[in-house]
């Protein structure tokens, strides 16, 4: 159980890429990476693609980087998000409101 | 106060100064083996705390008898910082110094009585006394 | 201090006989002096104290630098002892942790307490089960004045006390909701506000809430982003996903939510859940949905409530006896 999170910026842009799993272990490492970003870039690019679990625990980081967006005014995009993950994404409605590259990934 | 002596702390090396001086003392009082080393270990705390957070400061040591008990009172005084908390600072399993000193709970546990006086930006005073038994 | 000095002697002995032995005997004795010393709160450096004293006892020759090499041992475990009395401490204060948990517990046992309702028209099975002590889902039924049941379920991200804690604050905001506005869409749109005003960024509810009404059979139904129900057709033998999209509460002040209504026939079952059921993880493998119906299906000969319960059976087996997230399910079915 656990979660690389790899960062590379490049004007003004953030490209967060994620490997493993968000969950309560590793949610708050995630949120200390995160939450600074919204405020010091403009977009924020989180790639999902190799997330393969995320409880909802992950989804409040998400939220809360949301939130964060709002408040600096940048922008928060997730993309290659596989199956499971989206499914969670869909039913919280945060599809609705988020910023969600729709072509999803085949699970597992 | 008047104290028989005392060594200023301002490298690390003089927490062993103060160590030596405060089991020489303690062994004159009579002190066993133990309990030397006990008090050698709470100067060692003390001493490291000033070092540490303060930069620089002194432990005085002081032979007290009464009528019918005799025992050492130690005072480590410095200008540092202060303490903002002392309750958090008193409290077990709450080290800054990355876990592995005893901490002031730890000089509490060694020595008989302990008190704290600390005021944030003036410094901070701490007094321990360990009576023969 | 009498006790240790009692000891000494005791120790003495047995180390003398030990040297001139060499007999298990009076190491199974020191075994046992050790755990009754732990039992005095003795700390290392006493017990090497006490070796020291024997063995000048025993041999009033030792050379000195034996002697000195004790000392040298004993100054070495002064923090070792330290270390030791500061754990007691601990696990002392974590229990003390612990009974308080258990107290706050039981108070949120009373005050999310519900009843469950025993009308002739719907037979209800509900079970809340927490993973730790104090329970993230949260269910509730509510009588309206005008043959209506009201029925909440909610989950809390996270769990534990904090998740908990904000479960308490949606039970006093229900509460406080006047009897007569039982439509599901505004009493979500009510909760919406006072989450999102009163926990942090970080935190959210999803809630399903739906109003069954006992005169004409429907079921009206709204959805805060939680975990779709089910729907049982007793006719086609089938399972439909109550599907009611709708965002979880406390993300954004302006959200309204969509009610949905659907006509319930007789023997048709509406099953309401929190992920704790869907995300059941065994092993490396998770319990999918139709898992899930299965096990309902299976036992849907039985009334609703004997349906939860063996649920739940199944899936506390299946997690080897060890819920990883809380358990919440609820099962409707239409009588007459």
């Amino acid at each position: 159980m656990n979660l690389s999170i790899d960062v590379t910026k490049n004007d003004g842009v953030a490209n967060v890429m994620l490997g493993g799993e968000v969950d309560a272990f590793t949610a708050p490492q995630l949120k200390e990476t995160l939450l600074p970003l919204t405020k010091e870039q403009d977009v924020v690019e989180v790639n999902l693609q190799d997330v393969n679990y995320m409880d909802s625990t992950g989804l409040g980081v998400f939220i809360s980087a949301l939130k964060a967006t709002k408040e600096h005014d940048s922008t928060l995009r997730l993309i290659h998000m596989q199956d499971r993950v989206y499914r969670l994404f869909k039913i919280t409605g945060l599809t609705e409101i988020m910023n969600i590259d729709s072509t999803v990934q085949g699970g597992m | 106060m008047d104290f028989q002596s005392c060594v200023n702390i301002q490298k690390e090396w003089d927490i062993v100064g103060a160590r030596q001086l405060g089991r020489d003392i303690s062994r004159k009082i009579g002190f066993g083996t133990v309990d030397q080393a006990r008090i050698a270990t709470a100067i060692s705390e003390l001493a490291r705390n000033i070092y540490l957070y303060a930069g620089t400061g002194k432990v005085c040591f002081e032979t007290l008898e009464d009528m019918n008990k005799k025992g050492i009172r130690i005072v480590a005084m410095d200008e540092g910082p202060g303490i903002q908390d002392i309750s958090q600072v008193m409290e077990d399993g709450f080290t800054t110094s990355g876990g592995l000193g005893a901490g002031l709970p730890g000089v509490k546990r060694l020595m008989d009585e302990f008190d704290i006086i600390s005021h944030v930006g003036e410094g901070t005073e701490i007094k321990v006394v360990k009576w023969l038994r | 201090m009498s006790t240790l000095k009692l000891d000494l002697e005791n120790y003495k002995e047995l180390l003398q006989e030990y040297i001139t032995t060499k007999d298990e005997q009076a190491l199974y004795q020191a075994e046992q002096f050790s755990k009754h010393s732990m039992q005095q709160n003795i700390s290392p450096e006493e017990i090497i104290n006490v070796h020291i004293q024997s063995l000048q006892e025993i041999y009033p020759d030792m050379p000195e630098y034996i002697q000195t090499s004790m000392n040298f041992l004993l100054e070495t475990m002064i923090s070792y002892g330290l270390a030791y009395q500061e754990y007691q401490t601990l696990r002392e204060k974590q229990l003390e942790l612990k009974s308080e948990i258990s107290v706050a517990a039981n108070m949120q046992k009373t005050l999310l307490s519900t009843v469950k309702p025993d009308i002739d028209e719907l037979d209800v099975g509900a079970l809340s089960v927490p993973a730790k002590q104090m329970n993230g889902d949260y269910h509730h039924f509510v009588h309206d004045n005008k043959g209506g049941l009201g029925i909440a379920v909610a989950d809390v991200i996270g769990k534990g006390v904090p998740a908990a804690l904000c479960m308490s604050m949606i039970k006093y905001s229900m509460d406080s909701f006047s009897e007569m506005q039982t439509d599901p869409s505004v009493i979500l749109g009510s909760l919406n506000r006072v989450v999102e005003r009163n926990v942090d960024a970080s935190m959210f509810i999803t809630m399903f809430y739906g109003l069954y009404n006992n005169n004409n059979h429907t079921f009206t139904y709204a959805s805060a982003g939680h975990e779709p129900g089910f729907y049982y057709h007793k006719d086609k033998d089938e399972f439909e996903e109550i599907d009611a999209p709708g965002l979880v509460l406390g993300v954004s002040p302006e959200i309204t939510y969509t009610q949905y209504e659907k006509q319930v026939e007789k023997g048709d079952m509406i099953v309401l859940l929190t992920d704790g059921v869907t995300e059941c993880r065994t092993g490396d493998r998770f319990i999918e949905q139709e898992e899930v119906l299965h096990v309902i299906k299976q036992y849907s000969h039985l009334p609703a409530q004997g349906i939860v319960d063996q649920v739940y059976k199944h899936f506390e087996r299946l997690q080897d006896f060890h819920l990883r997230d809380d358990f919440t399910l609820i099962i409707l079915r239409r009588n007459v």
